[in-house]
């Protein structure tokens, strides 16, 4: 194992070894970058939700809370 | 300039040869059928190129027709004579099932184009515009006409022939996508109570149903877009350096002898969306972002939609008569839950199982994305059934249909039968947590899942249009998601001796489970 990383290490220490490296790093950068841009709809989802049918649980108002449930889903 | 060469045309397609890339239209009896870029549409043919027929076109290439292709840039006719097509008989007609002419559009789809309109019927989609624009006013937002609607007018005060539809854009006042996207969730809630029927295409951009006089439905595309850093942002394909200046306070233009509103500079939006060249005619344009632009805007705004497609053309097909009897799943999943007071079917389908169940006298629910799956099932207003539209991809949906479904008498039990096997790891997860939303009311209940565990020689998993999915795979899934396996098996679905076979699993969620 300790030969085999030691390999690894001499490959990237290379040129051609750095570029591949590199390469692959920005490919997980970038697929990291898209989950983190994916999370703007999630956010925006949840702040929706909660802005448009937190208040009348609070409230503790039933009649309420089931008419406005019903109308967020129809207007979604 | 590009010169174009020995042009023939047969039944493969066209053949020309042009050293440099040129963009040709061809006609069938006078009437234009598909516009296309030589070198980036076409094959490597000897010393020139081939353009084969598209398939959208091939059930139409049947009998003769006089076939030119022009060079849009110049008009140059380049070919010109009969050609005949399959069994040679009567004359090349493509025509839709309504009888009205059709054409290719860029992307090849077939379409109703404008240039076989008459100004009259353009009216109606004028009028549109203007009322859906009106509409953005109300709920404070100043749209404009954007992309071919907005070409068209500016280049020519005229629709562009060769287009179908109209767009619209808005530039939000916005400057953060999170913040971008609560206002299109906002606009199209407004949209809502004011009756229009909105078809979501992504985060920031949507379709507006908009009814003509005759009854008939137009849909008008709404883009939204915002500034931020210094670069509009503008689905679906714009991400380039702009100043808000060139947006706002909106000018006017001119379509078809009309006013509508227009960014303020005019120029800069559309050499954001067409490139410099705006002015010369491209009729087989298409757009080609920048990678860090695609990205920017699938990662922000995009993903509401997977695997739409394949269910959209599915639906749009004639189908078989709706099954009176239960499925088999659902036939045994009563059976095992006789104390069931509501019956959910989560991806229900046409909603046999729906009606099934509602006739059993059970309260039943059916959700699925596509309306269209369940619009026979509905139209049958059996008491007790109810459908809605929720899409598994969108929180908006998942989030509120589970507490609803919690509030409905319990015991619950809820079935998905080949759900699982279309969805991908985000819409499961989603589906997880509704089904764990829904059976925390009182009473609780048990979901059901069947899906394919194993293809086999006996064509179902085309017929269903699923994937196979790792039973094992999927109750660590569960497991991970806090619920408890109940039931665990795996059943041939034919004699085959290469049957596939689909896994049966059940499980519950337990107040421990955490």
């Amino acid at each position: 194992m300790a030969e085999k990383s030691g390999l690894v290490e001499r490959m990237r220490s290379t040129r051609a070894g750095e570029a591949l490296d590199l390469r692959r790093r920005v490919r997980r950068l970038e697929a990291e970058v898209q989950e983190c841009r994916a999370l703007n709809i999630r956010l925006a989802e949840l702040t929706d939700i909660v802005t448009e049918l937190l208040l009348p649980v609070a409230a503790r108002d039933e009649e309420k809370l089931a008419e406005l449930l019903e109308k967020y889903r129809q207007s979604v | 300039m590009s010169r174009v060469r020995n042009a023939s045309v047969d039944a493969e397609g066209v053949r020309a040869r042009s050293r440099r890339e040129a963009v040709l239209d061809v006609f069938f009896d006078g009437r234009r059928i598909v516009s296309f870029w030589l070198h980036r549409d076409g094959v490597r043919d000897g010393r020139g190129w081939l353009f084969a027929w598209p398939k959208t076109l091939h059930e139409f290439l049947d009998g003769t027709t006089e076939v030119r292709v022009v060079v849009t840039a110049t008009g140059q006719e380049v070919f010109r004579g009969e050609v005949t097509f399959g069994s040679g008989r009567g004359r090349v007609e493509v025509v839709n099932r309504r009888g009205q002419p059709i054409s290719l559009d860029k992307y090849l789809r077939r379409v109703v184009a404008f240039d076989t309109r008459s100004r009259d019927e353009l009216v109606p989609m004028l009028d549109a515009i203007d009322e859906v624009i009106a509409a953005l006013h109300k709920v404070g937002i100043e749209a404009f006409l954007a992309y071919g609607t907005l070409l068209g007018a500016v280049r020519g005060g005229k629709v562009i022939g060769n287009d179908s539809d109209a767009d619209l854009g808005y530039v939000s006042h916005e400057t953060h996508p999170v913040d971008a996207i609560r206002e299109s969730f906002r606009i199209q809630r407004e949209l809502v109570a004011l009756g229009y029927r909105i078809t979501r295409y992504s985060a920031l951009a949507f379709k507006v149903d908009v009814e003509e006089a005759d009854g008939t439905i137009r849909g008008l595309d709404v883009f939204g877009g915002f500034l931020m850093d210094g670069h509009l942002y503008l689905m679906g394909e714009i991400g380039d350096p702009f100043e808000e200046s060139w947006i706002y306070p909106l000018g006017t233009t001119t379509l078809e002898g009309r006013t509508f509103p227009a960014p303020a500079d005019t120029d800069r939006l559309l050499t954001a969306m067409y490139g410099p060249s705006w002015r010369v005619p491209d009729p087989a344009f298409h757009f080609a972002p920048p990678a860090y632009t695609v990205r920017r805007l699938n990662g922000w705004f995009r993903g509401l939609r997977v695997g739409r497609a394949k269910w959209d053309r599915v639906y749009s097909r004639k189908q078989p008569p709706l099954p009176a009897e239960p499925s088999a799943l659902v036939a045994w999943a009563a059976e095992r839950e006789p104390d069931t007071a509501t019956y959910v079917d989560l991806g229900c389908g046409r909603g046999s199982d729906v009606l099934a169940m509602a006739g059993r006298g059970v309260s039943s629910v059916g959700l699925d994305f596509q309306p269209r799956s369940y619009a026979e099932a509905e139209a049958r207003a059996v008491p007790g059934a109810e459908f809605w539209r929720c899409n598994f991809l969108e929180l908006r949906d998942v989030l509120p249909a589970g507490a609803e479904l919690a509030r409905r008498p319990g015991p619950r039990l809820l079935v998905a039968r080949h759900v699982v096997d279309t969805l991908g790891p985000d819409a499961r997860q989603h589906l997880w947590r509704l089904a764990r939303m829904a059976l925390s009311g009182q009473g609780g209940g048990r979901l059901y899942l069947e899906f394919l565990a194993r293809f086999g020689d006996d064509g179902y998993a085309k017929e269903l249009h699923v994937k196979r999915r790792r039973p094992r795979m999927l109750v660590a899934e569960l497991e991970r998601a806090g619920a408890t396996i109940v039931h665990r098996e795996t059943i041939r679905v034919s004699d085959s001796p290469k049957s596939s076979k689909v896994a049966r699993v059940v499980v519950e969620w337990r107040r421990e489970d955490g």
